[in-house]
């Protein structure tokens, strides 16, 4: 990795000295004008809370908005289908059904189009929790009080296929008895439920122990998106230019390796791994206006 | 140079974490191979119309939950983790509420998977279990006993009179079925213009005390009360179908013509006959999954 030394005190001025790696051109990290700090965050959490009150509320008033839960359900009358769900179900049952079909196909599409993992960011109510979780989990670090541990990012692959695999041969859809995005979704929509305390350690296990555990390395709902989103043309643009190497977005990102291609090394123009879930919270903290949400090739036309 | 050993420190504890991570996963998913037979013999649950065989309900069914919130009289509920390997699927409690075999079957159309067969759509072909009369020795029918007659006594005895949804249900059930004498008798009782389910609640502002005692005399003496209780065929969904059929016998200790009720062929196993069965514990219960042997 190419290591260069920041040692323009002029241009830094009152800052500290920083060492840059990687390649972006600006020496400082200023804040452009007019640039807003929370936008995506507020728009994200709208999101979070409206689709989760949208599920609880169709049952709860009855009005036929979005009915069911995470695991499967119709949005205005259209099924929709978490594709990890469907997998199972097809394996442990050997059997093809038409609704089925169409509400994988259906949430495939939606998500090849508004990109992968999003699913992740602006719709999981996991994800809100988690966030949650994670700001307490970086003040403990911060305090000194725990310290971070790491796992291996292609467990969740391990985790995709050995589940796919045990369905197949019990019959049965293991992983939803313990899927804890389908349970806290049961419980808004139906009612609190027993598996709610599965949620709570794997949460206290987040911040107590790893930062953002499940969705980083464990959970094997996101692989189906991750894998979507690979082909995804709704993607993060990365503008060498604009950059000053402040690395303050891989600090924030939930997935920080994904960064690293455009950030760290300068390759590509656009985050291109799956694992992104354009949740634009590197967006936001982005100072210089680097990063930015865009549709790949259809910018190249335009 | 001095950072070499850490670094190996480092990184021989994050393959420990990862291998043993792996580890416990790969133990707990075997674990779970091997419970889940185990675990699948337990107790059967009254599953919605048209549920598959029990292990490929279980397989296919993705626990969304969207049979329940299309369930018009709300009767399916979402099994909890003591539920095993129900956890999540759909189940009713038929004593707390019986499917009433909705017209077009919602919950059928509502499930995603097919987990609930789409293959029916009358309430007449579901196959949910079977009734069975399993207390015969307190079934009313056996002892020659009209259900509303029971069911008055019962308040009479709690002496707690409450105009509530008992009373009220065993208003409508008696003017439903009143003979022009009694019709008669009723309009001078309570002022009526006409005798109809509407009335009902005017009649339920005027019960007192002394009202209800006419009223319980008044009942035993009708000529519905002359027949026992009924209520198992009365209001089964597919009563047309004639599910249970009444065999008279003589009750020796009674010294008289009483009917027994008998399940048949037709029965679906809605378990709307236990839910509405008026003794204390229903005398008539469904045995889910159970299906008619031979040709009898």
């Amino acid at each position: 990795m190419k290591v260069t030394i920041n040692t323009d005190e002029k241009a830094t001025g009152p800052k500290k000295q920083r060492i840059n790696k990687g390649p972006g051109k600006r020496k400082v990290s200023e804040p452009v004008a007019g640039h807003s700090f929370k936008k995506w965050k507020i728009l994200r959490w709208s999101s979070l809370i409206f689709f989760n009150f949208a599920f609880f509320a169709s049952f709860y008033f009855d009005i036929q908005l979005l009915e069911g839960s995470l695991s499967a359900s119709r949005l205005l009358g259209f099924h929709m289908m978490d594709p990890f769900a469907a997998l199972q179900i097809v394996l442990a049952s050997k059997l093809i059904l038409p609704n089925l079909v169409i509400g994988t196909v259906t949430v495939t599409i939606i998500y090849f189009f508004i990109g992968g993992r999003s699913f992740c960011s602006w719709i999981c109510p996991y994800h809100l929790l988690a966030e949650i979780g994670e700001v307490i989990h970086r003040k403990l670090v911060a305090k000194k009080l725990i310290k971070n541990h790491t796992f291996d990012y292609k467990t969740k692959y391990f985790l995709y296929v050995l589940f796919l695999v045990l369905s197949f041969t019990t019959s049965y859809s293991v992983f939803e008895v313990i899927n804890p995005v389908a349970a806290l979704s049961r419980s808004f929509v139906y009612g609190p439920s027993i598996l709610l305390f599965w949620v709570a350690i794997l949460l206290a296990f987040e911040i107590l122990y790893a930062r953002r555990a499940w969705c980083r390395y464990f959970c094997p709902i996101g692989v189906s998106y991750n894998l979507i989103g690979i082909l995804a043309p709704t993607k993060i643009k990365y503008d060498v230019d604009k950059c000053s190497n402040c690395k303050e977005c891989q600090k924030v990102c939930m997935v920080p390796f994904v960064l690293i291609d455009t950030v760290s090394k300068g390759e590509k123009e656009y985050v291109t791994k799956g694992d992104c879930t354009r949740c634009g919270l590197c967006i936001d903290v982005c100072a210089d206006e680097a990063l930015s949400f865009s549709v790949r090739y259809l910018d190249k036309i335009m | 140079m001095a950072e070499q050993p850490k670094k190996n420190f480092k990184v021989n504890r994050r393959r420990f974490v990862k291998t043993s991570t792996l580890f416990i996963v790969g133990a707990a998913a075997a674990l779970g191979t091997g419970a889940v037979p185990i675990l699948r013999s337990n107790e059967k649950r009254l599953r919605p119309p048209g549920a598959l065989e029990e292990n490929h309900f279980l397989a296919s069914c993705i626990k969304c939950g969207q049979c329940l919130q299309v369930c018009p009289p709300k009767v399916i509920k979402l099994d909890g983790l003591m539920g095993g390997f129900s956890v999540g699927t759909p189940y009713i409690t038929p004593r707390e509420g019986g499917c009433i075999l909705c017209s077009g079957l919602p919950c059928v159309l509502a499930c995603p998977t097919g987990s609930l067969d789409h293959g029916i759509s009358l309430g007449k072909e579901a196959e949910m279990g079977l009734a069975v009369l399993s207390k015969p020795r307190q079934c009313l029918s056996i002892l020659g006993v009209n259900d509303l007659v029971f069911r008055l006594e019962k308040i009479q005895s709690s002496g707690n009179l409450v105009p509530d949804e008992n009373l009220t249900d065993i208003l409508q059930r008696l003017v439903e079925k009143l003979d022009d004498k009694e019709t008669a008798t009723w309009k001078e009782k309570f002022g009526l213009q006409e005798v109809t389910v509407k009335e009902v609640p005017r009649v339920l502002a005027k019960m007192n005390r002394e009202n209800f005692d006419w009223l319980l005399s008044f009942t035993k003496d009708s000529e519905q009360a002359k027949v026992g209780c009924r209520i198992c065929l009365e209001d089964c969904p597919i009563k047309d179908e004639n599910p249970i059929s009444f065999h008279k016998i003589k009750n020796e200790d009674l010294g008289k013509d009483v009917f027994v009720p008998t399940v048949e062929k037709t029965c679906v196993g809605c378990g709307v006959c236990e839910e509405r069965c008026p003794t204390e514990e229903a005398s008539i219960t469904i045995v889910p999954r159970m299906k008619w042997k031979g040709n009898a």
